[in-house]
């Protein structure tokens, strides 16, 4: 029982690794997905993995695995026809929504529909007021006859959202036991579990996206247990949260909303991970991919976390345009930009980057797909940094020729530049647009991105690493090998944990510290129970003046007196963030109450090998604009580069999965841990 | 400048901004500025010009802070401000048009001088006077005005002023705290901006505003020429104070590259406070036009250049002082609808019906239980927006403000009240091809022992939001209490303890013939209760029947069908 695999399903491949703890040795095996029946991909990767292994599936002793299966299955709107049952007078919630514009001047704005139809909405007698106490008792023959009626219609999974339920969770249990009774075949998701915070739309948009893929969740679940158990695996199977900590199956299928974000979750801890190896703690995991890029903080050797984020958004990606989902999740920035982003020229004479996408069909231009709008991809590759015969490893010949002519006749003409300069302005804005927003996101952390060198991973993270780092102004930049599987790699680094929160409000001065510590112990008694000796805690609480909307969260000082410190906590906190602190004399106050216990991390080092032969494979023609445009850069092949090996920027790096651009000005080393490692 | 510095510069100073609204909303105090949105950041040049605003916020703010800020510096000559400096003001003919509109300007100091301004316009919870309403006669009677001065000097707070704040307003913590999030936002924008300078080894942003302000005007011509010339008028009524509605007549002139929206023949100046300043007028009318023919074109005052506003003085569009001015929104709200309905002649199968236009302000006032300790509560709803030519009016959704609504349990949380419904309403949107989008109905008591009241900022309670190219109106908004009672809007009204406040906003207009609309789209409507059988039939032509049971409590699709003579 040597072995741990790390899996991840993404929307396209199934990407696996089967490491041996006690030598990092590692085998790496990739399938396509099969959105159909998941588990087929993961049995047909695993069982490759440990063919060339020469590894029996008894031997491993854990699975870890993560997917974007639960994202995509809320987009595709392919999970369970869902009945929401609200407090009277509420069912409308879920479609009034923000009430806002998240874009002023477009007359043509849409919003997501809600994942229930406002037929399968219904109306409950009940209601609890602001304070928990109840103004009227929930009429239980009413949704005795409701669930009786749902069930008869085919209509099995049910979310239950009442007013203020997180004040008084108990009519939400009353009416969750009345649908079992009738339907006891039912799923049911109530919204004090799954969420217990105000505001009654995030609250119920995400007790509503929980039970409509949680069946698709439990059956998804199953399949993958019983076809690991076909395979001989008698190990244990956990799950990937979008939090970062990891879960069993049984306790995944209750909240599958927790896993939604779980496969991106697996980039940003192996940034983490291989940051703390390399001795790194605070750095920002950047993923480049064809559609998609994202940014993700970590600090102090563990990505942030966030207690909200938004599904299926519509609309350029913007903040607003998707469905809230309120769980715990390592804080992520996405941006629509990536290998296929389409540039145009918009009606001031300026580049727009995406985030319209070439997609995979037709693709960019250079793919010979019949694509003829000039993508990033096709930018990289008159730029010089993409060799038209060494994509994916040679497995995709590209067009030069195709990339010439989209750029030519859509960018380079209208602005009046020549061919070059127009690949490299394409190149330049998706740099400056995704280092922008992610500029916005790293500073509203209270983080500063000049302090902060940048991850680069996926498909075109190493192309546009090195500029994006510099618009920036980030110290340094590092590229891990096998970007191709580097989430499975994440969950692999993530030690087991449990996040716990309780809503008690109350201000700090007078602060009941026996009830405090009472309600913290409490959660890490849980935390401890669920994940056995060694376990850390972590206590957090979420604080703000007295009358702020926003809570900012605050670490609870060491010591039996911690209670003391809290003040000096928050100060130092929000004057960090915010650069001055609010007016003298406003009360402070605690909303929220948080532990997060973990079990030891587990010891994860990879035995790379390779690094013989020569590695410089020669030069080639690429753009650099410091020296004035296209010049000879060398190129060297990543396979033959070993720890310790030095060399000057520019320079190409190529691998089979991705290619690394670095400027005239960049210092390389190739660290301990097989990452590339540039500084300037 | 070379387009590809430009370029970069450019997306560099929009994420300095967004930084600065961020900022704002995560340390502002009030709800109307943390949940609601009610706000406005801009970065302006060392001359006044604003280069680049936020990407969320109110046009009426933004806009109107556009031109507030030359006054700022009118007032206080840039020489006489020192690092640290914060200024305020709310004199509504300076800025936004009503004095709860707290305008705070930051200079920002780079190698020893003023490089350029960050500001911010912000709805602030109370600023004393009346309780927020169009009751008033003069602006005195709206509360405190502050001139155009000092918030910080050096970095320390003008106490004498905030003291004076803290004894003119009800929510003292609230009012100020937001004053501090305003000035902590622009600090953060100015940080920000310094290092950005820096980095390009830039000394100001005069250069960069210059560029993009003269690409965002050729844009904005260009636009504009590509529309037909000609004369474009139409008008709009709104309910106006007690029985004196408000005519609202925009002729629209588009002359080659430039455009000019006269709003002459429109009501004349009031006696309570509806009445709008120029300035804002001018805010609503060039977002319009703006969102109508380009977009794309970021705002700033290359994008105004080409536009023109017109209105006679002495007008409900350009008031002279010392017009009662606190709920000018709920008549600026009307402008962007009217303008569509003249511009359509020029635009046919674009733009958007009208619809509820103006955002729902309601505040409440009273004590909370078991004590004399008063509270206020500003709640905004928004009614149904308007049909686009191929798109459905969007349900509850603010057009044109923006502002986002206040969830009940909110509401209910920092008030003593309580919120019965919130709502759909059934046929609230108006028939077309596309229907206009169904408004919200709320009921809402009191759960206190002592006063309470309400002051209620609505609008479209007598003139529904209209629809276009044969779209219906929309439904209209009704203030009531469940007794049947209808006490008079936009004032403040003291409120039995007991009553039941019924609030139903008004529906979005059409667009097109409703006959042309599918059949399958009408009997979605129905099968959801967006729209009614008799509706079904009456406006669309189409006859729905219900076949399941009648005391079904689950009614789906199959049990609906199309009559086929229908």
């Amino acid at each position: 029982m040597a072995y741990r695999v790390g899996v991840d399903i993404g929307g396209t491949f199934t990407d696996l690794i089967l490491v041996r703890d006690a030598t990092g040795d590692f085998t790496v095996a990739k399938a396509l997905t099969t959105p159909d029946d998941p588990a087929r991909a993961v049995a047909a990767a695993l069982e490759d993995a440990l063919s060339r292994a020469g590894v029996a599936a008894d031997e491993v002793a854990q699975i870890i695995h993560g997917t974007t299966l639960v994202t995509n299955a809320i987009i595709e709107r392919k999970g369970a026809r869902t009945a929401l049952l609200t407090t009277a007078g509420f069912r409308d919630a879920l479609e009034i929504g923000k009430e806002a514009r998240f874009e002023l001047y477009d007359i043509e704005l849409e919003l997501p529909e809600p994942l229930v139809p406002r037929y399968l909405r219904f109306d409950v007698p009940q209601r609890t007021l602001a304070d928990g106490s109840t103004a009227q008792e929930l009429d239980v023959e009413f949704v005795e006859r409701l669930a009786r009626e749902l069930a008869a219609a085919g209509v099995d999974a049910v979310a239950i959202s009442f007013l203020h339920s997180y004040a008084n969770p108990e009519p939400e249990h009353r009416a969750r036991d009345a649908v079992l009774r009738v339907a006891p075949e039912a799923r049911v998701s109530i919204s004090s579990e799954v969420v217990p915070e105000i505001r009654e739309y995030e609250r119920t948009s995400t007790t509503v996206a929980n039970v409509y893929v949680q069946r698709r969740t439990e059956r998804y679940l199953a399949d993958m247990q019983a076809r690991l158990s076909g395979l001989g695996f008698e190990g244990a199977l956990r799950m990937m949260l979008s939090g970062g900590g990891i879960a069993t199956p049984e306790t995944a299928a209750r909240f599958p909303i927790r896993l939604l974000e779980s496969g991106p979750a697996g980039g940003a801890l192996a940034a983490a991970h291989y940051g703390r190896a390399a001795g790194i703690r605070d750095l920002l995991s950047f993923d480049l991919g064809g559609t998609t890029a994202k940014f993700a903080v970590i600090a102090g050797g563990e990505p942030l976390l966030a207690a909200e984020f938004e599904v299926d958004r519509r609309y350029r990606f913007k903040k607003g345009s998707g469905l809230p989902i309120k769980t715990q999740v390592i804080e992520m920035i996405e941006i629509g930009a990536g290998g296929g982003s389409i540039a145009r020229v918009d009606s001031l004479g300026l580049l727009r980057v995406g985030p319209d996408s070439s997609g995979a069909d037709p693709g960019p231009a250079a793919y010979g797909q019949g694509g003829t709008e000039p993508t990033v991809t096709d930018a990289d590759l008159v730029l010089g940094y993409l060799d038209p015969g060494f994509f994916l490893g040679g497995a995709m010949p590209l067009d030069v020729d195709a990339a010439q002519q989209a750029i030519e006749a859509k960018v380079a003409r209208p602005l009046g530049l020549s061919l070059e300069e127009a690949a490299w302005g394409i190149h330049q804005a998706v740099n400056e647009g995704m280092a922008g927003a992610s500029r916005v996101h790293v500073i509203e952390r209270g983080q500063d991105p000049r302090a902060l060198p940048v991850f680069a991973f996926g498909g075109a993270g190493p192309v546009h690493g090195y500029r994006v780092a510099r618009a920036l102004g980030s110290p340094g930049l590092l590229a891990p090998q096998g970007a191709g599987v580097l989430s499975t790699v994440g969950f692999l680094a993530a030690p087991p944990a449990f996040d716990f929160v309780r809503t008690w409000s109350t201000p700090l001065e007078g602060l009941d510290s026996a009830r405090a510590e009472r309600l913290l112990r409490e959660m890490e008694a849980e935390g401890a129970g669920l994940l056995g000796e060694p376990v850390t805690h972590r206590r957090e609480v979420d604080m703000r003046y007295v009358g702020q909307g926003h809570e900012i969260r605050v670490p609870v000082p060491d010591g039996e007196s911690w209670g003391g410190g809290l003040r000096a906590a928050f100060e130092s906190e929000y004057s960090r963030l915010y650069n001055r602190l609010g007016p003298a004399g406003v009360p402070l106050e605690i909303t929220a109450w948080r532990v997060r216990s973990s079990g030891p991390r587990p010891e994860l080092s990879l035995n790379v090998r390779g690094g013989a032969g020569e590695a410089r494979k020669g030069t080639r023609q690429a753009w650099m604009p410091e020296a004035g445009g296209m010049t000879e850069v060398p190129v060297y092949d990543r396979y033959r580069l070993a720890p310790g090996h030095r060399f000057e920027g520019p320079a190409i790096i190529e691998e089979r999965e991705s290619t690394l651009v670095v400027g005239p000005d960049a210092h390389c080393v190739m660290d301990e841990q097989w990452n590339l490692v540039a500084r300037w | 400048m070379n387009v590809l510095t430009l370029e970069v510069l450019w997306n560099r100073l929009l994420s300095v901004v967004n930084e600065q609204q961020v900022t704002l909303m995560r340390t502002a105090f009030s709800t109307v500025v943390r949940e609601s949105q009610d706000l406005a950041c801009g970065v302006f040049d060392s001359r006044g010009y604003m280069v680049a605003q936020s990407l969320t916020g109110t046009p009426g703010h933004i806009n109107a802070m556009a031109t507030g800020v030359r006054h700022f510096l009118k007032a206080i000559p840039p020489a006489t401000l020192a690092p640290g400096d914060v200024l305020i003001t709310n004199d509504p003919w300076l800025t936004a048009g009503q004095i709860n509109d707290m305008t705070v300007l930051t200079p920002v100091f780079f190698e020893d001088r003023v490089i350029g301004y960050f500001a911010s316009c912000c709805h602030s919870p109370d600023v004393g006077g009346r309780v927020y309403g169009a009751a008033a006669t003069e602006v005195y009677e709206e509360g405190i005005r502050i001139p155009i001065m000092h918030l910080f000097r050096k970095g320390e707070p003008n106490a004498d002023l905030l003291a004076l704040i803290r004894a003119n307003v009800r929510v003292p913590e609230e009012t100020i705290g937001d004053l501090y999030a305003q000035a902590a936002s622009n600090d953060v924008g100015a940080r920000d901006l310094a290092r950005f300078l820096e980095e390009f080894g830039l000394h100001e942003i005069d250069d960069l505003g210059d560029a993009i302000i003269e690409r965002s005007e050729r844009a904005m011509r260009d636009a504009i020429a590509a529309l037909p010339d000609g004369a474009y008028r139409a008008e709009n009524w709104a309910d106006g104070f007690d029985d004196q509605p408000v005519h609202i007549v925009v002729t629209v002139t588009i002359a080659g590259d430039e455009v000019t929206m006269d709003f002459a023949g429109s009501s004349e100046q009031m006696a309570n406070g509806l009445n709008v300043v120029l300035n804002y007028t001018h805010a609503y009318a060039s977002f319009a036009m703006k969102a109508a023919v380009n977009p794309e074109v970021p705002h700033n005052d290359g994008a105004f250049r080409p536009v023109h506003v017109t209105a006679p003085e002495g007008s409900i569009f350009n008031c002279r002082e010392p017009a009662a001015v606190a709920a000018r929104h709920l008549m600026g709200h009307m402008i962007p609808a009217t303008v569509y309905a003249a511009l359509v002649q020029a635009m046919p199968g674009r733009l958007m019906a009208g619809g509820s236009d103006a955002l729902w302000l309601t505040v409440w006032r009273g004590t909370w239980p078991g004590s004399n300790r008063l509270f206020t509560f500003s709640n905004f709803q928004s009614g149904g927006a308007g049909a686009r030519a191929d798109k459905d009016g969007l349900q509850t959704n603010g057009y044109p403000s923006g502002v986002a609504g206040v969830p009940a349990e909110v509401v209910e949380t920092w008030a003593p009240l309580v919120m019965h419904r919130k709502a759909l309403v059934t046929d609230s949107g108006g028939a077309g091809r596309a229907r206009g989008g169904l408004s919200q109905e709320a009921e809402i008591s009191y759960r206190g022992d002592g006063r309470w009241g309400v002051s209620t900022l609505i609008e479209r309670t007598r003139f529904p939001g209209n629809g276009l190219a044969g779209g219906r109106p929309g439904s209209l908004g009704r203030f009531q209490l469940a007794s049947g009672e209808k006490p008079p809007p936009k004032r403040l009204v003291p409120l039995p303890r007991d009553a039941r406040v019924q609030l139903v906003l008004p529906g979005g207009g059409g667009y097109g013939d409703p006959r042309e609309r599918a059949p399958d789209k009408v009997l979605q409507d129905v099968v959801n209760g967006y729209v009614s059988l008799e509706a079904a039939e009456r406006e669309y032509g189409v006859r729905v029947r219900y076949i399941g049971g009648p005391e079904r409590l689950v009614r789906l699709p199959e049990h609906y069908v199309i009559e086929p003579d229908g």
